[in-house]
C-alpha cells in the first residue's frame, strides 16, 4: 500500500503542490510573520526544557541545549503532523464537498505544510552548535537520510490523525496528549545513554527514540546512526501506513458525508 | 458537436447512516459500533444523458437534487447500482463552490483549476482569462471571506469553467447571482450543450432553467417520479401537493 500511495503522488504532484500551497497560506497567512513564528516557536520550546533540565531537575549533561533541539525539532514535525492531521479533512471542507479529486493526499500536504515550519526550526540547530562550539563532521551526510525518515515518520502519523480526526473529532484533546506522552516516553531532554536500567531497553520500543538518538548522532555525536536507530522507527512507519492507508482509501469515499 | 460527455445512472443508491445521537457514520464506523439508523439519499435513480442535452432537476427541497449532482460529480461515491460518467465535469454545487474562504480569488482559481485536472502551468496561463470572467475586477486579490455571495458564486462559476467542462453541474448557485451575470450563465451553459456537453442544473428559478433545459428529471424522496420534457415536468411538479 505504500507503493501505492507513492504512485498517487507522482501521478497528481500538481494537486500535492497546490494543495500544500493553499494549505500554507489559509494556516499561516502571508508575509515574514509566519517565517518569524516559524522560527521563534521551537526556541520558545528548547528554552523551557533547557531550563527544566539545567536548573530545575539540575541534569544539564553534555551540550543540553543541542541534546533537547536534537528532540524537540523532529519532535515538532510530528506533533504538528497529528494535530493538523486532525484537522486536515474539515479545514478543506469547502473543496471535499465540491470536487472530486484524489483525497488520498490530504495528509501528505498537511505534513508538506508543517514541513515548512520544520525547515525554518533548522536555525536553531545552527545557532546551539555554535553555542556550543561543535563543529560539523562527515556524519552530517547521513542528515538528508536522517530528515527523510522524520518525514516518513509524520506522513505515517497523519493518515490515522485524519481517520481520527474525522471519525472522532472530540478525541482531539486525548490525542494530542498522548503524543505529547510519547516525547517523555522516549530521550527527548536527556540522550539515551544517559537513562539507565530497565526503562533503557524500554524507550527502543518508542520509535521517536531512534528518531531522536539519530539526529544527535548527526549533529552531536559525530558519527553515523545505528542501524536500529534508522530501522526501527522506518518500519514502524511503514506498518502504520500499511494499515492505515487502505483504511483511508476505503473511508475517503464517506467524507463529504461525514462532513 | 464535439465534446463526448455521458451520465448513465443504473439503480443507483446513496445512503446516509447515522448513530443514535444523529452525527453521520461511514460503514465501516457503523460496523463498529452496530446501532444505526439508515436514510436513502437516493433510491433506484435510474437515468441516461446524452451528449447536448440540458438537464433540471425538479423537486422540492430534500428531494434528492443535491445528492444526485454529487454523485456525478464523484464526491458521493453510490453505495448501490451503477453510476458511469464520461466527460470533463466542473460542479458549482454551493454559492460557496469550493473556495476556501481565507484564500484570495487568484489562489482559489489557481486550487480549483489543479485539483480540477489542470496543470499548475496552465492554471498560470488561465488566470487572468477567469479574472476577466469573474468580473470581480480588483475584488479577485481579496480574500473570499470579504466576498458578497455573489461575488461568491461569480467566482466560483468562473473558476469551475477554467477547465473547460464537457459536463456542467449547477446547485442553485445560479440564483445567487445578478441579473447580468445569470445572462453570462446560461450564455455558457447553452453553449456547451451546443458542443455536445451536458449541463445538469437544479434551482427554483425554473424560468432560468427552462431557457437552456429541454428536459426535467422530478425528484421525490430521492427516486426520479418523472423525465421528460421540462414543460411536462415542471407542471408535474407543479400539480404534486406541497408540504
Amino acid at each position: 500500500m505504500p507503493r501505492d500511495l507513492a504512485r498517487t503522488l507522482a501521478r497528481h504532484w500538481d494537486v500535492l503542490v497546490s494543495l500544500t500551497v493553499s494549505d500554507l497560506r489559509a494556516r499561516y497567512g502571508r508575509g515574514r510573520l509566519p517565517f518569524i513564528k516559524w522560527v521563534l516557536d521551537p526556541f520558545a520550546v528548547v528554552g523551557v526544557y533547557l531550563i527544566l533540565t539545567t536548573f530545575v531537575l539540575d541534569r544539564p549533561g553534555e551540550n543540553p541545549g543541542l541534546t533537547i533541539t536534537c528532540a524537540v525539532v523532529p519532535f515538532q514535525l510530528a506533533m504538528l503532523a497529528v494535530v493538523n492531521g486532525m484537522a486536515a479533512v474539515s479545514a478543506r471542507r469547502a473543496i471535499v464537498l465540491n470536487m472530486a479529486f484524489p483525497r488520498a493526499l490530504i495528509p501528505v500536504s498537511s505534513v508538506l505544510t508543517d514541513a515548512a515550519v520544520f525547515s525554518a526550526s533548522f536555525f536553531l540547530f545552527l545557532l546551539m552548535m555554535a553555542a556550543y562550539a561543535v563543529l560539523p563532521t562527515p556524519a552530517m551526510g547521513w542528515l538528508p537520510a536522517v530528515v527523510a525518515l522524520n518525514f516518513v515518520l509524520a506522513v505515517a502519523w497523519a493518515y490515522p490523525a485524519s481517520l481520527i480526526g474525522i471519525w472522532f473529532p472530540d478525541l482531539r484533546p486525548f490525542l494530542v496528549s498522548f503524543v505529547r506522552t510519547l516525547f517523555f516516553l522516549a530521550p527527548g531532554l536527556v540522550t539515551l545513554a544517559e537513562v539507565h536500567g530497565r526503562a533503557h531497553n524500554l524507550i527502543r520500543l518508542n520509535p521517536l527514540t531512534g528518531l531522536f538518538e539519530s539526529y544527535r548522532a548527526v549533529f552531536l555525536y559525530g558519527h553515523a546512526p545505528a542501524a536500529w536507530e534508522i530501522l526501527y522507527p522506518l518500519g514502524f512507519s511503514l506498518l502504520l501506513l500499511a494499515v492505515f492507508v487502505p483504511v483511508y482509501r476505503r473511508e475517503e469515499r464517506q467524507f463529504a458525508k461525514l462532513l | 458537436m464535439s465534446a463526448t460527455a455521458s451520465v448513465a445512472a443504473e439503480g443507483i443508491g446513496v445512503r446516509f447512516l447515522f448513530d443514535r445521537h444523529r452525527r453521520v457514520m461511514s460503514p465501516m464506523l457503523a460496523g463498529v459500533r452496530g446501532r444505526k439508523t439508515e436514510v436513502w439519499g437516493l433510491r433506484e435513480v435510474g437515468f441516461v444523458a446524452g451528449p447536448g442535452e440540458g438537464i433540471a432537476l425538479l423537486g422540492p427541497s430534500g428531494a434528492g437534487k443535491t445528492t444526485l449532482l454529487r454523485a456525478i460529480a464523484g464526491i458521493y461515491r453510490p453505495d448501490v447500482g451503477r453510476l458511469t460518467v464520461r466527460g470533463r465535469v466542473a460542479a458549482v454545487l454551493s454559492t460557496e463552490a469550493g473556495l476556501m474562504p481565507t484564500l484570495t480569488g487568484r489562489e482559489n482559481a489557481s486550487l480549483v483549476g489543479t485539483l480540477a485536472g489542470l496543470g499548475r502551468a496552465d492554471t498560470r496561463v488561465r488566470m487572468e482569462h477567469v479574472k476577466e470572467r469573474s468580473g470581480l475586477g480588483s475584488a479577485f486579490e481579496l480574500p473570499v471571506s470579504a466576498f458578497s455571495q455573489g461575488m461568491q458564486a461569480r467566482l466560483g462559476f468562473a473558476v469551475a469553467e477554467q477547465s473547460d467542462p464537457t459536463l456542467l453541474l449547477l446547485d442553485e448557485v445560479h440564483e445567487a447571482l445578478d441579473h447580468e451575470y445569470r445572462e453570462v450563465v446560461e450564455r455558457r451553459a447553452k453553449r456547451i450543450i451546443a458542443d455536445g456537453g451536458i449541463v445538469i442544473a437544479t434551482g427554483h428559478d425554473h424560468d432560468l432553467l427552462a431557457r437552456f433545459c429541454e428536459r426535467a428529471l422530478l425528484l421525490s424522496n430521492g427516486t426520479v417520479v418523472g423525465d421528460g420534457p421540462f414543460a411536462e415536468t415542471q407542471a408535474a411538479y407543479l400539480e404534486q401537493p406541497q408540504a
